[in-house]
């Protein structure tokens, strides 16, 4: 986990959206070109990710080549699904991190990206709606007990399952479920106000 | 809320967590893939959540993406063999019968300046509901296009694009309405040699406003060994 803090830190203003999204229209239509600046400009980004999910480089590098090869496969899904395009880009991030860990734990893997899909497109508004809702999330999750939060990041971000949240909580399998439910419904209630 | 909308709520929450396990995540996966309510709602949390993983930068090591674009693009690597022997071979059996139907019933079989090479290809989408099957003619500088399943949702249209290695794709042009199309194609796709990339898009009417595609990208193909005409 410490490995993290020993990479080379860039300044943390965000890729541009617009840019992001046109390369990945391109990268969709196999454009090579578009997928190595699609690279430069978010790999730092999606490294991140991998990182504090893998919390070892070998690893967060390997699920990095893992993840670039799934958006240079399914960028043409991109508007299907609905994300805004950094959002799209750590989702699959995060998920392949978290299918190598879980593969090292032995779980089965949270799915890959192409096995959902097909919401309705978003609007522009939508997703700078859907951006901002973002930002609020982080503030929303300060205002949750600590043992719910604790089980919401301890779930996304090190891909633990209800029994091994419920283990390290000191508490029977069926209260974590209640817990990271109304957890996750305080969130959205927040989000809401 | 209603009980049933919190409830589906909360599944869409744990599917994007990776929380189920077992027959539960299968048929809430199934659902997810089927139902555009319930995906969104996944959606809405997947993009909710992924701001917890919006971490400060960390630059990878350059042998990340050496690797990367080595493994993709592997160009010293030799082409496999349906490539080699041509792209004719490759193509199902139905395919090939649509675009014999077409390159014969579309390319004159005399006139000046038909010598040219035809190409043959077939654009399917990887989850089997879109096939278009393309013949592009050097003698003419055409392509023509014909659907064999599928097509651009209500109020879309369909639209071609193409590039050449390591060139910015263009648009070839609209498919408003119809099972085939003719379109002539720009100078720079014309004067592509080697691999010519085409691909199929649903956008709006008048086709994208960005220059790229704005919509699915229903897939590509990649065809080898392009020359000129005649």
């Amino acid at each position: 986990m410490t490995e993290a803090k020993e990479g080379d830190r860039e300044d943390n203003a965000p890729p541009p959206q617009d840019r992001v999204e046109e390369l990945i229209a391109r990268v969709s239509l196999g454009e090579r070109a578009a997928l190595s600046e699609l690279y430069d400009l978010t790999s730092a980004k999606l490294f991140a990710v991998s990182l504090r999910v893998l919390g070892e480089r070998q690893s967060a590098e390997d699920a990095m080549h893992d993840t670039y090869v799934k958006i240079w496969k399914n960028a043409g899904r991109y508007r299907v699904t609905g994300h805004s395009p950094m959002s799209w880009l750590i989702t699959i991030a995060r998920n392949t991190a978290i299918d190598r860990l879980r593969a090292r734990r032995n779980h089965a893997h949270v799915g890959d990206y192409e096995d959902t899909l097909a919401a309705p497109s978003q609007t522009p508004e939508q997703a700078t709606i859907a951006a901002s809702d973002a930002r609020r999330i982080v503030a929303c999750l300060d205002t949750l007990p600590e043992d719910r939060r604790a089980a919401i990041t301890g779930a996304y971000l090190d891909g633990q399952s209800y029994a091994e949240l419920a283990e390290a909580a000191k508490v029977p399998l069926n209260t974590m479920r209640t817990w990271l439910r109304r957890g996750l419904i305080a969130l959205r209630e927040c989000m809401d106000r | 809320m209603t009980q049933s909308h919190d409830d589906d709520e909360m599944l869409a929450a744990e599917l994007a967590l990776g929380l189920l396990e077992g027959d539960e995540r299968n048929s809430v996966q199934r659902r997810a893939a089927s139902d555009p309510g319930f995906a969104g709602l996944v959606r809405g949390w997947e993009t909710r959540l992924s701001t917890m993983a919006d971490l400060p930068p960390v630059t990878a090591p350059p042998s990340v993406k050496a690797a990367l674009m080595a493994d993709l693009f592997p160009e010293t690597v030799k082409p496999p063999i349906w490539k080699r022997l041509g792209v004719w071979q490759a193509l199902t059996g139905g395919a090939m019968a649509v675009a014999l139907v077409l390159a014969l019933m579309l390319t004159p079989l005399s006139g000046p300046n038909t010598t040219g090479p035809l190409y043959t290809a077939e654009i399917t989408s990887d989850i089997g509901d879109f096939r278009v099957v393309a013949v592009i003619d050097k003698s003419r500088q055409e392509v023509i296009l014909t659907r064999t399943l599928g097509g651009a949702p209500e109020g879309r249209i369909l639209q071609v694009w193409a590039h050449g290695p390591d060139e910015p794709a263009q648009s070839v042009g609209l498919w408003p309405a119809g099972e085939s199309i003719r379109l002539p194609l720009p100078p720079d796709i014309a004067a592509v040699r080697g691999t010519l990339t085409l691909g199929v898009s649903e956008e709006p009417p008048g086709g994208s406003l960005t220059g790229s595609p704005s919509g699915r990208v229903f897939g590509t193909v990649d065809i080898a060994n392009v020359t000129g005409a005649g």
